[in-house]
């Protein structure tokens, strides 16, 4: 690996020598990895799952299930977040040395948010596939329209220029 | 920024404003009598002022200026003491109202409603590119009749033009 300022490019740019003149002399670019790969000394999946919270030994406070209603559940965690923090500020003026079991509960609370959330990513990468292709069948549609459009025209002009033709040939 | 990214920059707002809270308080809280033996810190010559008041009207000049510089002191922090809470948890609320907001924002639905919606439009995207692709063939096929027409047209005017 290079490790100059300005690395040279990899160095099978020569096997392309004579790719104008006989495609096939030149080798195929790799196929798509599948399965592990690594990238920057980190070695990652191509089906990245989020691990859950128990595989991460935090206690999970909202239930487990086929589908969960997350925004009932958000709003449920964010009141106790709410109720957490009311009860820490009344810990820190009755009893301020028992601070670190409150503390370690907003924790949880918050992580178990972040997890909702993450979780809701991937509803929204398919969501993104869906806008997408809505706006690919729409800009095709427009394609074919305009299309259609300008072979008319052309047919209308090729028509009205043979009229012409015509005319000055009789004439 | 996309609904989710918000909600999470929420919570950390959240999270900060709560973290803000209990810091000012503990950094600006004033020091807490101990038991009734000690020196009240907040107030250190009470003693005086009871003397004080009496002998106010007889002796305007050296008792009343030593009375006067105490209690002046712990005046300031007392102000701080009730507005910064009211303050900070008007934000606290305020953030975790809009962290609800945004939750209600939230364009929700089932996976299964998702991949069918994919699916349709697969469906549809196959049929429309089709045509699309039918169209351009007919078009280039148009434009290449169209060229040789020229072609033709424009030998013709160049052979059949008298010599001048």
């Amino acid at each position: 690996m290079a490790t100059s300022a300005y690395p040279p490019p990899p160095p099978f740019y020569r096997l392309y020598k004579d790719y104008e003149q006989d495609p096939s002399s030149a080798p195929e670019p790799p196929p798509p990895i599948d399965g592990k790969y690594e990238v920057f000394g980190v070695t990652r999946e191509i089906n990245e799952v989020l691990p859950s919270l128990e595989s991460q030994g935090i206690r999970q406070l909202y239930p487990k299930g086929p589908n969960i209603d997350f925004k009932k559940e958000l709003r449920t965690l964010n009141r106790e977040l709410q109720l957490h923090i009311l009860e820490l500020a009344d810990i820190l003026v009755e009893r301020p040395s028992q601070y670190a079991r409150r503390v370690e509960d907003i924790s949880v609370i918050f992580q178990n948010l972040h997890h909702l959330l993450n979780s809701l990513r991937p509803h929204q990468a398919r969501a993104t596939l869906i806008h997408m292709l809505e706006s690919q069948i729409q800009r095709r549609k427009q394609a074919i329209e305009d299309i259609k459009q300008r072979r008319e025209e052309a047919q209308k002009l090729l028509g009205e220029s043979l009229l012409v033709l015509d005319g000055s040939q009789t004439n | 920024m996309d609904i989710i990214t918000q909600l999470q920059e929420q919570l950390s707002e959240i999270a900060m404003v709560a973290v803000n809270t209990f810091g000012t308080l503990q950094r600006d809280a004033p020091p807490d009598r101990l038991s009734s033996s000690y020196p009240d810190p907040l107030n250190p010559n009470p003693k005086p002022e009871e003397d004080a008041k009496p002998q106010v009207p007889a002796q305007p000049g050296a008792a009343p200026a030593q009375v006067q510089p105490p209690p002046a002191p712990p005046q300031p922090p007392a102000l701080d003491l009730a507005e910064h809470p009211k303050a900070m948890s008007h934000a606290l609320v305020l953030a975790a109202k809009r962290f609800d907001a945004l939750v209600a924002a939230l364009p929700l639905s089932s996976e299964e409603d998702q991949l069918k919606r994919i699916q349709e439009l697969q469906a549809e995207n196959e049929i429309v590119g089709l045509e699309l692709q039918k169209q351009l063939e007919a078009a280039e096929l148009e434009l290449k009749q169209v060229e040789v027409l020229f072609n033709e047209a424009t030998d013709n005017g160049i052979n059949l033009k008298k010599p001048d």
